[in-house]
């Protein structure tokens, strides 16, 4: 037998908290650079217990009447959405596209209570008017004739524009933070797929090593005081726009207001609020 | 032989979803009933899940393992990170305010998919406490420390049962690395 990358009893214990536990940051740090060189893969041991899952006597319970409607809705819509996205052809031009960072999550803890009215009033206070929508993509020049397989996010966001036209889509105000002077842009969120994205030109590029922007989503069917960490992302120097995907932590079931936060790296599980550089907020009704 | 259900939904197939959704939307909400708080929680978890399943399902690999395994896998994955982030795992103080879950015999499991009859084949050898360290923590979302507060065992017994168990079943299943694993990560 030739020696194995499970043998190492740390490699094997790292991959026995990720299946079990779940590995914070600088564990899956450790696991992948103990992994580098062997044949490990970071879910070596996801299958095992996966089966020893299935071999559990589980109680048997129907999947709820509504959550099955709901599922297949939502799955639906994601699906027609990716095989909307697999034949729309490559535009010319394309925005530059912040992918999101790695982060750590949201946890709704020990916030101070009616803080969604503090970012309403943030919002109300801080709104200038928009000087100009962002003009929409632009596609004036004969598209190139090539199928992409891994289609952009600026692509996936007009593929999801075009099969959801339920989707809200709402402009981003800008704030008193001087990271806000300039911004301009959209989010666009689909309630049915859960997907989202957030588009923007005039935010300034961030050291990911100083410092990262964050999502927050407040949910209208959720506690106040606790907004969906939307994802963490970053703008890289001399992009002039940014389109990037939405991963929200939870299931939003009625947006009712988007912030953008500037945040430690990683991001934060409770923002201070102490910069907050764009907000969006859903029209009622 | 049939195009499993993952080829379809990658293909772009909406009409497969809800045949996803029958066939494995029983099996998900009983893991995520098992490892959430409530069924608010449950349905929750259960809609991020189906998610990661619409997203991922060009990754599956038939001749790597079943579909069952592939969506429980990605219920796993996503389940832990949900407990994690909400620090969610069930208080308890003791085994006496756990249920008792037990595995199928490798008989009864051949019924559900290979990998569960192979599983159930090592879980049979395994001795009484062994097993009930990988229920509690593979089932009942019980941290390792948490285990050993709750069975008396030392902490370095029960990594070491945890450990061992997961790996006999991995070489029962004789997967490499990675090829069942499924889901964005």
């Amino acid at each position: 037998m030739s020696a194995h990358f499970l043998d190492d009893e740390r490699i094997a214990d790292l991959l026995v908290l990720e299946v079990t536990e779940g590995l914070d940051p600088a564990q899956r740090q450790e696991l992948e650079a103990l992994l580098a060189g062997t044949s490990g893969m970071p879910d070596a041991l996801a299958g095992a217990a996966a089966a020893v899952t299935l071999a559990a006597r589980l109680p048997s319970e129907p999947l709820p009447a509504a959550l099955r409607e709901t599922l297949i809705k939502q799955g639906e819509t994601v699906v027609r959405v990716k095989a909307a996205n697999k034949v729309q052809p490559l535009p010319v031009r394309k925005p530059a596209v912040a992918a999101p960072s790695a982060r750590t999550p949201a946890v709704p803890v020990g916030t101070a209570a009616g803080a969604r009215y503090g970012w309403y009033a943030a919002a109300a206070s801080l709104l200038i008017a928009l000087a100009a929508w962002f003009p929409r993509f632009e596609t004036e020049a004969p598209p190139a004739l090539v199928e992409a397989p891994v289609p952009s996010v600026a692509e996936q966001r007009e593929a999801l524009l075009a099969a959801a036209p339920a989707a809200l889509k709402e402009e981003w105000a800008r704030t008193e933070d001087p990271a806000s002077v300039a911004v301009q842009g959209d989010v666009v969120w689909d309630e049915a797929t859960q997907t989202g994205y957030m588009r923007f030109s005039g935010l300034p590029a961030n050291d990911p090593s100083e410092s990262q922007y964050q999502l927050w989503i407040f949910d209208g069917t959720r506690d106040d005081r606790f907004p969906v960490d939307g994802g963490v992302f970053d703008v890289p120097a001399g992009a002039t726009e940014v389109v990037v995907p939405i991963k929200a932590t939870l299931p939003v079931r009625q947006a009712a207001l988007f912030a953008v936060t500037v945040e430690a790296p990683g991001g934060v599980m409770v923002s201070s609020r102490e910069r907050i550089v764009a907000l969006a907020q859903v029209a009622s009704g | 032989m049939s195009e499993s259900l993952m080829t379809r939904i990658a293909r772009g197939e909406d009409a497969a979803v809800a045949e996803v959704i029958d066939q494995y939307g029983a099996l998900v909400w009983s893991i995520a009933r098992r490892l959430t708080r409530n069924p608010s929680d449950a349905e929750d978890a259960v809609q991020e899940i189906f998610t990661d399943v619409w997203r991922s399902a060009h990754r599956f690999d038939p001749s790597a393992g079943t579909e069952k395994v592939f969506i429980t896998t990605i219920a796993r994955r996503r389940l832990i990170d949900r407990m994690r982030r909400l620090s969610n795992r069930v208080p308890t103080e003791s085994t006496d305010v756990l249920d008792e879950l037990g595995f199928h015999t490798p008989d009864t499991a051949g019924e559900i998919s290979v990998e569960a009859e192979r599983a159930a084949r090592v879980l049979a050898t395994l001795r009484p406490e062994q097993r009930q360290v990988i229920e509690l923590g593979l089932l009942q979302g019980l941290s390792h420390s948490e285990i050993a507060a709750v069975t008396g065992m030392p902490l370095g017994t029960v990594k070491t049962f945890m450990r061992r168990g997961l790996i006999q079943v991995r070489e029962m299943l004789g997967v490499t690395p990675g090829e069942v694993a499924g889901g964005e990560a």
